[in-house]
């Protein structure tokens, strides 16, 4: 296929938290605020005045430092954001908008958060005066009860500390403005994704992934014209005369914000075309409605909560529905399989790949490959070995299905 | 009288009897080494040829009720 | 023939003998670890304590218990209860492999205990083997595999919940249904008695896909269902979110399972902020329309208030005790009855048997603060125990006393729950309900605020500690997570602290004998003493209960 024009563009724009449109945007004088969970809502964070930038921690290394604070038996992503923190790669932050959405991502959060008490020290790791670190509590079910909890943590630990710290406009006619942009890049993110769901794609999941992690880490505004551009570039691509690939598959799981880790998949032989994993678009990318008479705010939590299918719900009917989902994905995007992955010492994550590997294959036909990683996945030649095996598998299925036919 | 003292000096003694025997068991872990090297492999054998469900097998119902008593 | 030297006996010292047999062998002359046969952890015979000390033991501990088995579980199955008991027994692995050598599990926490101490220790254990019973007992008159897969009238009648929400939520029906933790029984209390028993299940779940690095609590919890040895008790289940991810993701396993209604309470994360408690308190408001739903009975909201009233009588003893225990050396309970009896009552909830002996312990302890008794007369340093506890081996604090004079004093878990709960109206006590689920085990410090975790410094200061025992759960991702900053907190503060690096229920991670290698290898090459009772410094106890 002909390289889509603004790839190398994105590609660059991952090497670093602090790339290029960050800056340029704190040069416009704006506020930038970290997060790491989909239950941090980025639409509130992209008020005008600031923009969100959701934390990753490319090209890491071995967490060391991380490691002494968070022993060596936590999950890799969560230390090597502590380990960026650490050696200050985070330093551009003017805040960081927390959830204790999963424990170590939490305890990651508050190493940065200035406790200013007297029983533990503060680290204080970000160096920027303006810097706090602010906390909501995100609700594990999606009743009425948690819409409206939920609702009233991000009134008052989002909107409110924005506007007390940084004279932001939280009115609803700013958020209105945020929510219009946000649904723009959803727009363009779901178009761009929807080719994947063609007999032949016209896009792969590595091209995908980075055009998706671009828009989650850049300030939206100034990331648009180039998804605009890229989207318009997609409408004449042409898929390859022959697939280079032997089978297609949906990747599922955990926390994964690793282009090259969907790069590996891809080079053994699957084309990766649905991505339902924190950082992906399924869910995530799913336009905002503000329903008549609704506050923009109460239409937002209930969107988040209402469009997740993260494993920290807890109601029987949301557990079982996380399965349907996958499988729906499967059959929209016409996968012959599916990559369920887990991070090492991922608690959510771990069960329900366990399970997804158990219902996927027997309750809906879908093959499935389950997974265990890093965040730096340094073991690729066993990754290697075991995709290999599953699109081989994969695939004799898919001949042995066509032979019977 | 005689009779009766002389059942329940009997009845004193086996009592005894048991009491001391129940205090050797004591004493010297009876109970303990028993349940060690007797009764706990037996059961562990039962439960370990026992037959059980296979979880694998458990039907998995995909619609389960949106519980939601609008509380607020 | 070796010939008789009555040089020997000449030897003897009579008295000596004479004074040992009546008082015992004083703490630092006897060898207790003498006593153990290799490997096993059985005795080869048990412990002389003296002559009062023994027959205490023998009549009012070893054969008062065993006798009190049988009765509580006639009291609770009536005329069926003991067929039913052994038909349970013969069904499922916890009740038969776990629960038979519970007579040890005494043995292993009393080890070196005298007096006053021993008996009021002794009594705390008796009590958790009382409501141990009658939970047995409730779960098996209610299960439909001791009943030919019939659902009886007791199963109509029971509630199952996850073992980490606190059964008090459920006051409002407790005179017509029981309430039964799933877990409680067959897994959390069956760690401290056989620690063989678990391993059952964590294997079983991990045969099915799971990875070895979740929580191992949560795996075992999991496993039980998976093993398919959790009696159908009951005809809905209601799970928590406390402590962790874990409890949250193994309920997945659990919920498919069993297959049942489920209504999932959660306990919000950031409790310390005043915006949360109305919305936990609204959720206890859905689970009681739920219960209501599902049973068809109005939630009695006097008989809540009653049954609050006399857990909060529990609760003010308790800090009567804490207090005992802060300010004198007359407090008669040793660490790990304290720690059990407290973390089961306050999780449990409201149960006759809690009085009962918290009036025994009462008068035992008045006795001992009126008579100044000196209760652990060989402490050298009084310890705060934090952080989540091995479960295999919670009488390592027996040990550390016995061998090194470790006294722990208090230890995090107990210190959850510190609230009584107002009665005056229903809102003050439903928000009460809420924050008290907020300060539930392993929520209030090991996985919830930060602040939290880091009140050891002022609960050492409170019960005069001078070390800390820091228990380090591997698999804890809430501690694992805070390491870091502890190290560097003792460090500022000068604070001696001993790591004890555990796996919960798993005691093939890090077995008992290394734990008590650590201990000895920090109070001889750090705090440079000598022990008490070197006999209990190495021996093997790898396949003991």
């Amino acid at each position: 296929m002909r390289d889509l024009k603004h790839l190398i563009f994105f590609e660059n724009l991952l090497q670093e938290a602090n790339n290029d449109l960050v800056k340029q945007a704190k040069d416009d004088g704006k506020r930038c605020l970290g997060y790491t969970c989909y239950f941090m809502p980025e639409v509130l964070l992209d008020l005008p005045g600031c923009f969100g930038v959701r934390l990753r921690a490319p090209r890491s290394g071995s967490p060391d430092m991380a490691t002494y604070y968070m022993s060596n038996r936590t999950c890799h992503y969560g230390r090597s954001l502590m380990e960026r923190a650490l050696e200050g790669g985070f330093n551009f932050l003017d805040a960081q908008m927390a959830t204790e959405t999963c424990t170590v991502t939490c305890r990651f959060q508050e190493h940065l958060q200035q406790k200013k008490i007297d029983s533990v020290s503060d680290m204080n790791i970000i160096q920027n005066p303006d810097f706090f670190c602010e906390f909501i509590d995100v609700p594990f079910k999606k009743n009425e009860n948690s819409v409206e909890h939920y609702r009233k943590q991000l009134e008052c630990h989002v909107l409110g500390k924005l506007k007390d710290n940084f004279g932001i406009d939280t009115s609803d006619e700013a958020m209105m403005k945020a929510i219009e942009e946000h649904n723009e890049v959803c727009r363009l993110i779901t178009e761009i994704g929807n080719y994947r769901k063609l007999d032949v794609p016209t896009i792969t999941g590595y091209e995908f992934q980075v055009i998706q992690l671009v828009s989650l880490v850049c300030p939206k505004y100034l990331i648009l014209p180039y998804l605009r551009e890229t989207a318009e570039e997609m409408k004449t691509r042409q898929a390859d005369a022959k697939p280079n690939y032997r089978c297609k598959v949906v990747l599922a799981g955990a926390e994964n914000d690793d282009p090259a880790f969907t790069q590996l998949i891809e080079s053994c032989g699957a084309l990766v075309v649905a991505d339902r994993h924190c950082y992906g678009s399924l869910p995530g990318r799913e336009e905002i409605v503000v329903a008549e008479g609704q506050s923009p705010l109460e239409a937002i939590a209930r969107h988040y909560l209402e469009t997740s299918y993260c494993p920290r719900f807890m109601p029987a009917n949301d557990m079982r529905q996380r399965k349907k989902y996958l499988a729906d994905i499967a059959k929209e995007y016409k996968a012959d399989g599916m990559i369920v992955v887990s991070n090492k010492f991922c608690e959510y994550w771990s069960y329900e790949r366990t399970i997804d590997a158990i219902v996927l294959p027997r309750d809906f036909g879908i093959p499935t490959c389950s997974i265990e990683k890093e965040y730096v996945n340094s073991a690729s030649g066993q990754l290697r070995t075991r995709f290999q095996a599953f699109i081989e598998s994969v695939e004799i299925k898919k001949i042995q299905g066509g032979a019977k036919k | 009288m005689k009779k009766f003292l002389k059942i329940l000096g009997k009845i004193l003694l086996i009592a005894g009897g048991i009491y001391a025997a129940l205090f050797a068991v004591f004493f010297f872990d009876l109970d303990g080494k028993a349940i060690f090297h007797g009764v706990e492999p037996f059961l562990v054998k039962h439960y370990d040829k026992m037959e059980r469900k296979d979880p694998l097998k458990a039907p998995y119902e995909m619609n389960k009720p949106h519980i939601d008593y609008g509380t607020k | 023939m070796k010939k008789f030297d009555l040089k020997k006996l000449k030897d003897i010292d009579y008295k000596k003998l004479a004074k040992d047999f009546w008082y015992g062998k004083p703490h630092g002359e006897r060898r207790l670890g003498d006593l153990y046969c290799e490997k096993t952890g059985l005795y080869k015979h048990r412990e002389w304590r003296g002559f009062k000390d023994t027959m205490y033991y023998f009549n009012m501990i070893w054969l008062y218990n065993y006798g009190s088995i049988v009765a509580e579980v006639l009291k609770s199955g009536g005329l069926e209860g003991l067929p039913l008991f052994v038909k349970g027994l013969w069904r499922y692995r916890w009740i038969g492999q776990a629960y038979l050598p519970v007579l040890h599990w005494f043995d292993r926490g009393l080890e070196g205990m005298r007096g006053e101490t021993l008996r009021a220790s002794a009594w705390h254990y008796n009590a958790m083997v009382g409501v141990s019973v009658q939970q047995i007992l409730n779960m098996l008159k209610a299960d439909a595999n001791m009943h030919g897969g019939k659902h009886n009238d007791t199963w109509k009648h029971t509630i199952a919940h996850k073992e980490t929400l606190w059964g008090g939520v459920f006051y409002p029906w407790s005179d017509k249904f029981q309430n039964v933790p799933m877990e409680m029984i067959p897994y959390f209390v069956t760690c401290h008695v056989n620690n063989h028993t678990v391993l059952n299940y964590i294997d079983a779940v991990q045969s099915i896909g799971l990875p070895g690095d979740p929580c191992p609590m949560c795996q075992a919890e999991a496993g039980l269902f998976v093993l398919d040895d959790m009696p159908d008790y009951a005809p809905f289940m209601v799970s928590t979110n406390e402590a962790c991810d874990g409890s949250v993701a193994s309920t997945v396993l659990q919920e498919w399972l069993w297959d049942k209604p489920l209504f999932a309470m959660p306990q919000p994360m950031q409790f310390d902020d005043p915006l949360v408690q109305e919305h936990c308190a609204n959720e206890i408001r859905e689970l009681w329309k739920f219960v209501e739903e599902q049973t068809g009975v109005a939630p009695n909201f006097d008989l809540m208030n009653k049954r609050l009233e006399s857990q909060n009588e529990l609760q003010r003893f308790e800090w009567e005790k804490w207090d005992v225990a802060a300010n004198t050396n007359h407090y008669p309970i040793n660490g790990v009855a304290q720690a059990l009896y407290r973390i089961y009552q306050s999780q449990y909830g409201d149960n006759p048997i809690w009085h009962r002996t918290d009036k025994r312990v009462r008068k035992i302890m008045e006795k001992c603060v009126e008579q100044r008794i000196d209760t652990f007369p060989k402490t050298r340093h009084r310890v705060i125990a934090w952080s989540c506890a091995p479960l295999y081996y919670s009488n390592w604090c027996t040990w550390a006393y016995n061998c090194w004079g470790l006294n722990t004093i208090i230890n995090m878990d107990s210190l959850m729950f510190n609230m009584t709960i107002r009665t005056d109206n229903l809102d003050n006590t439903v928000l009460d309900m809420a924050r008290y689920h907020e300060w539930a085990p392993m929520r209030r410090m090991a996985v919830g605020g930060m602040h939290h975790i880091f009140e050891l410094w002022e609960y050492m200061e409170k019960f005069h500690c001078d070390m800390v025992m820091m228990y380090d759960q591997l698999q804890c991702k809430g501690m694992q997570g805070v390491h870091g900053m502890f190290e560097d907190e003792f460090r500022a503060r000068d604070i001696h602290a001993i790591w004890m690096p555990h796996a919960l229920p798993d005691k093939r991670t890090v077995s008992r004998s290394e734990i008590r290698t650590i201990i000895n290898d920090y109070m001889t090459t750090v705090m440079h003493e000598e022990p008490i009772d070197p006999s209990l410094l190495d021996f093997d106890d790898s396949q003991g209960w």
